[in-house]
């Protein structure tokens, strides 16, 4: 009954939990999503044959779940809650805290060196992860969506709800923050002035 | 240093890093990437983030397939 995947089955919970949400929004919707699909996994092990990654197959048998939570849902509520368009505002404020008034980086991006190499590393992913982490919840979600799952921003615009200009901003400060937190936490090097 | 064109001729690092990023969602206009361009020739901050953003689009495709 130990199969060794098992555990490396749930090492894969943290991405699992992303993709859930970033299809269902509710936080308990993708709990409940993911827990049947790493039981539909654990008890199939035996039959992942290994011709796709493990997490290619995790994440197809979570697709599934998901799609028959959001049927389940669609029928429970009549009506989708509105996404938080504060998060999708068109007010740049936040960009003045990346940019001086002469248009200039404050805080300028260094160069990373050898970053090909952090992606063989685990801890790189780690480090990955927590930035993700860090991300506004809407940033995150329409990141994880476009960059991850590289799905389109026009049907990401119709899932969320917003505008075409609406979703290049939330990705843009997205991927902004994105860069700022792998710089401070991975590559380490001080960001100065210049 | 060459002074800094106004407007199509030339972005600030604040327009241009947009550009940079919108230029995944959507196809820039002639003046925009002649401004850009521009830009980039004259910016190594810039350009660090040009080399930024593609590494982070390589670095979420492949998080999809399991990462490391």
């Amino acid at each position: 009954m130990t199969d060794p995947r098992f555990a490396e089955i749930e090492g894969h919970r943290p991405y699992l939990m992303r993709y859930a949400l970033a299809q269902l929004r509710d936080g308990q919707m993708a709990e409940e999503a993911v827990q049947e699909a790493l039981l539909a996994a654990l008890e199939a092990v035996s039959s992942f044959a290994g011709q796709s990654s493990l997490r290619t197959w995790l994440t197809s048998i979570l697709r599934f779940k998901v799609i028959d939570l959001q049927r389940r849902a669609v029928t429970e509520r009549s009506r989708a809650e509105p996404g938080d368009l504060s998060a999708a505002s068109d007010d740049e404020g936040w960009l003045d805290e990346l940019f001086d008034e002469t248009g200039h980086w404050r805080q300028a991006p260094q160069a990373w060196s050898d970053p090909q190499a952090a992606l063989e590393q685990r801890r790189f992913w780690e480090a990955f992860e927590r930035c993700l982490d860090r991300l506004p919840v809407m940033g995150g979600r329409v990141f994880f969506k476009r960059e991850v799952m590289g799905e389109d921003t026009e049907t990401i615009c119709k899932e969320e709800s917003i505008t075409a200009s609406n979703c290049w901003v939330i990705l843009h400060r997205a991927r902004l923050a994105l860069r700022s937190c792998l710089e401070k936490n991975w590559f380490g090097k001080e960001a100065t002035g210049r | 240093m060459e002074k800094k064109p106004q407007g199509a001729d030339g972005a600030d690092c604040r327009e241009a890093s947009r550009l940079l990023s919108v230029a995944y969602e959507r196809h820039l206009s002639s003046t925009e990437s002649v401004s850009l361009t521009y830009h980039l020739d004259r910016c190594l901050m810039c350009r660090n983030f040009d080399s930024q953003l593609k590494f982070l689009h390589q670095a979420s495709e492949r998080f999809r397939s399991g990462g490391r």
